[in-house]
């Protein structure tokens, strides 16, 4: 079936692609391309690339962080438009949010329920990133979300930060240098970034209104005014997406390119097939592992992570790369994945030395072998962007169903 | 303001001005008060035989006001240096006298600071969560 409005916007998305071309990289090192994701070909693909990230300097450069480009543009229109690359792809997060140093467009602010603007403090484990909620046309490969509340990271108007907000964590993410990106594209399996608590609480420490002299107070923000996760608006091939990737041989590679795909049973290059089927929980995202013997109920698939988060006293851990393991020889180890569904599968992993790994290939930007404790969660398994390595992962939204399940769910 | 390395009998005054609820209960040589923040955030504080708080601890869908919950410590924390490639969802700070690990994603973090000094005898860290 046509989508009328994806034929509407063919040639902006067409644009996009181009511009995907000069930055994906050419062919992924390392590895094979698996599947057959033509990127040019259908209208539901975009390039991913793990890369060096946007501000790569000799020391300070992205490891398995994977990027893509989407296009902005002011509602309604099909002229003020801005093609921005080295957004990261969040399956940990939803929403999209942009770096008010890389957005040249100007974009209508959401004002919060006692007219002031609403903005939000988004909390990341490390940091926090404030800025005003913002609405937008995005359009990515040929799939449109139009009016999408998104976030404008570091808008120099709101510049006062709520204590409560600095107080998060340890440092403001707020240029693209300190987030690493020139965005985040969140496509996790809730449809809003906070969901119904936000849309009660006051207090929720998310979103605040500011007047205009930056005085911030915390607001409720209704469901429909949260920064959204866009997959579900757009008009087909919105039930979830799949990130697919190829194998990375040891120690790793420069780049890495693939294919973000939207949409599941919705065309014919995302069917489900015979994939492994984990529901999740619907408060969390959490499913459950089962590593050396003990089963970690707080388990999730992240592609926002860049290594392989877990407990296992007996790997020696790094000096300098503190919460990094650094193993003398690389462990090959293994886990089983269990869904809420009593679904299980086993991967296998491997733990290298973190400090040897990087130092010794400074330019690869992927690096497989990365894992790292979770020390403040002894439930907890982040299965970050190396396990997404040699897969086709797809992440199914909460209240949407594909063609063998329900979301949320991952399926690989 | 009860806080890491504070006295822990600021606590009621520090969970009415969050609008949180105390509850405390006794381990052998340490005592938690664990409160439930408006964000919906459970927060714990741990306090040793003499009442001082030598580890906090959080679990929720928002990462509590740190300035607040590491008091003196916040300033440490806030100017550690980060560990090379450590990455959005995890975050560790280890140093001779503080620790401070956060780690998890939107609606669900989890995280903890403590005092390695001032941990009370045969006190696991598995127990500081």
């Amino acid at each position: 079936m046509i989508n009328p409005r994806r034929t509407y916007w063919g040639g902006l998305a067409l644009t996009g692609l181009m511009v995907l071309g000069s930055c994906g990289g050419g062919d992924a090192p390392g590895g094979s391309s698996t599947g057959a994701t033509n990127v040019d070909a259908a209208s539901n693909v975009v390039a991913v690339v793990v890369d060096a990230g946007p501000t790569a300097t000799a020391t300070n450069s992205a490891v398995n962080t994977l990027y893509t480009t989407v296009t902005l543009c002011v509602p309604g229109s099909t002229t003020q438009c801005q093609t921005i690359d080295h957004i990261q792809v969040d399956t940990g997060s939803s929403g999209l949010r942009v770096l008010a140093q890389a957005l040249t467009l100007s974009l209508p602010l959401t004002l919060a329920s006692n007219g002031d603007n609403l903005l939000e403090c988004t909390q990341f484990a490390d940091g926090y990133s404030w800025g005003p909620v913002a609405t937008a046309d995005l359009q990515v490969s040929g799939e449109t979300a139009s009016q999408l509340p998104i976030q404008v990271i570091g808008d120099s108007a709101f510049a006062a930060v709520p204590l409560d907000c600095t107080g998060s964590g340890q440092t403001a993410e707020d240029t693209v240098a300190t987030f690493g990106a020139n965005g985040i594209l969140g496509i996790s399996t809730f449809e809003q970034d906070c969901g119904t608590t936000c849309a009660t609480n006051p207090a929720n420490g998310f979103y605040y209104s500011c007047t205009t002299n930056g005085y911030c107070v915390g607001i409720e923000a209704p469901v429909t005014s949260q920064v959204l996760n866009p997959v579900p608006l757009f008009a087909t091939d919105n039930n979830g997406t799949i990130i697919s990737l190829p194998a990375v041989s040891s120690p790793g590679a420069v780049t890495v390119t693939g294919s973000l795909i939207f949409g599941i049973d919705t065309e014919t290059n995302n069917a489900s097939g015979t994939q492994t089927l984990l529901t999740v929980d619907p408060v969390y995202g959490y499913f459950t592992t089962v590593f050396a013997g003990q089963s970690l109920s707080d388990s999730f698939l992240d592609s926002g992570s860049n290594g392989i988060f877990f407990n296992d006293g007996s790997i020696t851990q790094c000096t300098s790369f503190t919460g990094f393991y650094c193993p003398a020889a690389t462990q090959s180890l293994s886990a089983t994945l269990m869904g809420q569904n009593g679904v299980s599968t086993t991967a296998s992993f491997s733990v290298g030395n973190a400090e040897t790994l990087t130092n010794d290939n400074p330019t690869f930007a992927a690096i497989p072998a990365l894992a790292g404790t979770y020390s403040a969660d002894d439930q907890a398994f982040d299965w970050g962007l190396p396990f997404f390595f040699g897969r086709r992962v797809a992440t199914v939204i909460e209240n949407h169903s594909t063609a063998v399940g329900t979301g949320p769910y991952f399926a690989f | 303001m009860a806080a890491l390395g504070g006295s822990a009998a600021a606590i009621a005054g520090e969970a009415g001005q969050l609008k949180a609820s105390v509850k405390t209960t006794a381990h052998t040589n340490y005592r938690v008060h664990e409160m439930q923040l408006p964000s919906g955030t459970v927060l714990r504080e741990f306090a040793d035989a003499q009442g001082t708080v030598f580890a906090v601890a959080w679990s929720g869908p928002a990462i509590p006001n740190l300035r607040q919950a590491l008091g003196q410590y916040f300033d440490v924390y806030a100017n550690a240096t980060r560990t090379k490639h450590s990455g959005r969802s995890h975050l560790e700070i280890r140093q001779d006298a503080l620790v401070v690990q956060s780690s998890g994603h939107m609606r669900a973090f989890r995280g903890r600071a403590y005092l390695p000094r001032a941990l009370p005898p045969e006190t696991s860290l598995d127990e500081l969560r």
